[in-house]
């Protein structure tokens, strides 16, 4: 049994157990008491109407029915496993060849010569703008969508990644060197590793730059998917729906930054825990 | 057989530039095969430069440099160097850091950790095998940089004020070990160091260099002195005391002086 007194030893051994789990606390705190203040401020004070923000009740009674009815096309799951799915490939197919292209324009000066015009000319246009051509080019199916979320997706992993490279320590190259590394090894062994935060970085960006294309592109034009659901949300005028369709984007988008932070701290395992 | 021959080297930044500075003027020097020489001078005066352009990191402008009778074109693992700053991979343990330069030659597993386990030993750091670098001590740190390169088993040693960044307690000690560790394996060794104890105390030979433009003003022998003097006997603080040893340390110390005036 431990003292609660003053003990200063063992309190200090766990000194980051208790701290983890206040903010933990602190966290479901609030948001329980933003819940209650949601429901004392529609349901029971009525201080907002009902057309401009739903009460608790409405929300779960929306969420009921896209649940097990559908709504726009889908059932909330159908709706999400098309957004995750077209996020996904959109996102692996940027991050495939952009950090790839990121790596080898920081590696090697000629081909960032090569490679920078082109970026000088497309960086400025925002992803958003390429929805126009790619409902033209691809019609509203999947391809149209995958399309614009490579492209927003696309330039922040180069960048990202070519700046990670360019920024490798030169002594640690030199390291390499003089202790008889090939140059597939110092590549290996000191450009990845050396970059990898800068890359994550990236990928990062690419991720939260997928889900915003996504929603935008869906909310143009899709037959199915959140955004999907929330224009037609919108076009009834259906507050507790929109408010359902957002929640879901919110977690669905979280949940995939989750799974990548993961991937990172695996990958990363050797930093310095600060 | 790895001697480092430099031949009439001179070193010039920015040739053919608008601005073009010489660095190192017409440096002759020969160290023999398993030969210590310590390399001192006002800072400036083109230490680390020479040592860079033996190591392969940095081109020749004039002359040439051989190592084991062929000229230097680039790095290798025949021409290990041990940074001021140690240089160590932070995603790598300190047995994985230890390895690296074996590896190059394709040394075996079981050699591997033969020699992961003698190092660690010898440096006094068992039960550090899995560590990564920021977990370590600045002096455990330079100590895994230097079992690297020793591991990687070349024939020439560079080590560029390797001990530079350690406290005055961690610095002898690690002097008294590089002692101990070269004598059981003896290599061509260039050691960079501001500090003239050091480098008397180390070195078969002394060369004070001096600036504007980098050369080597002398050279000056220890090896006759340790060895009538029995120097790696005793422990480096009575060492230190002899009058042997502080003879030596003023002449390198006036010479030091003198280039240091030169240009105040
Ligand atoms: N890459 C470079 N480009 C231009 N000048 C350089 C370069 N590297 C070094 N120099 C110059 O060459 C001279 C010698 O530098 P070097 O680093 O070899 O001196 P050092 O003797 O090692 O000095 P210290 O004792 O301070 O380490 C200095 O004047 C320095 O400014
Ligand atoms: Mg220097």
């Amino acid at each position: 049994m431990m003292p609660t007194v003053a003990g200063a030893v063992p309190a200090k051994r766990n000194a980051w157990r208790p701290r983890v789990r206040r903010s933990v606390v602190t966290g479901v705190a609030t948001i329980v008491a933003l819940l209650v203040a949601w429901w004392l401020s529609t349901s029971v004070l009525g201080l907002v109407g009902p057309a401009r923000f739903p009460s608790p009740e409405a929300f779960v009674a929306a969420l009921q029915r896209i649940w097990t009815q559908g709504y726009a096309g889908g059932t909330l799951i159908e709706h999400v496993v098309q957004s995750v799915r077209l996020v996904f490939v959109g996102f692996l197919t940027a991050v495939a060849v952009g950090v790839p292209l990121g790596f080898l324009m920081g590696y090697d000066r000629r081909i960032e010569a090569f490679v920078n015009p082109v970026f000088l000319v497309l960086r400025p246009i925002p992803p958003l703008a390429w929805i126009p051509l790619a409902i033209v080019w691809f019609s509203l199916g999947d391809a149209s969508k995958v399309f614009v979320i490579f492209v927003s997706a696309f330039v922040p992993s180069v960048i990202n990644t070519y700046t990670g490279v360019r920024n490798v320590r030169k002594h640690l190259i030199e390291a390499a060197l003089v202790h008889g590394a090939s140059r597939g090894r110092v590549i290996r062994e000191v450009y990845l590793p050396d970059a990898s935060p800068m890359i994550f970085t990236g990928l990062r960006l690419s991720l939260q730059a997928s889900w915003t294309t996504l929603v935008a592109a869906e909310l143009v034009g899709a037959f199915l998917g959140l955004g999907r659901a929330l224009q037609t949300a919108y076009r009834d005028v259906n507050t507790p729906m929109i408010l359902v369709a957002m929640v879901a984007i919110a977690i669905s988008g979280a949940l995939t930054t989750i799974l990548l932070a993961r991937l990172e701290k695996r990958v990363i395992r050797w930093r310095a825990e600060a | 057989m790895s001697e480092i021959v430099i031949d009439k080297v001179s070193k010039i930044f920015g040739d053919g530039g608008a601005k073009p500075f010489v660095a190192i003027d017409g440096v002759d020097l020969r160290v023999e095969d398993r030969e210590f020489i310590s390399v001192v001078g006002p800072s400036g005066c083109g230490k680390t430069t020479l040592m860079r352009m033996v190591a392969g990191l940095e081109t020749v402008s004039r002359g040439e440099i051989r190592v084991a009778g062929k000229p230097v074109t680039g790095p290798g693992p025949d021409r290990a160097v041990v940074f001021q700053q140690f240089a160590l991979f932070p995603w790598k343990t300190v047995r994985e850091n230890i390895v690296f330069g074996m590896r190059s030659r394709g040394a075996s597993r079981e050699e591997r950790d033969e020699a992961v386990t003698y190092y660690l030993r010898l440096m006094k750091m068992e039960g550090t095998a899995d560590k990564y670098p920021h977990q370590l001590s600045g002096g455990m740190q330079q100590r895994v940089a230097i079992a690297r390169s020793y591991a990687t088993d070349p024939g020439v040693l560079l080590m560029d004020e390797p001990f530079g960044a350690l406290d005055a307690q961690t610095r002898t000690i690690m002097q008294e070990e590089l002692v101990r560790v070269s004598k059981g394996n003896p290599r061509t060794v260039m050691f960079i160091t501001h500090s003239v104890e050091e480098a008397v105390y180390l070195a078969d030979r002394v060369v004070v260099m001096g600036r504007n433009p980098g050369h080597i003003r002398e050279v000056i022998d220890v090896a006759s002195t340790r060895q009538a003097e029995r120097w790696s006997e005793e422990p480096i603080d009575d060492v230190m005391e002899k009058p042997s040893f502080t003879h030596l340390r003023g002449q390198v110390w006036r010479l030091l002086r003198e280039q240091m005036g030169a240009d105040v």
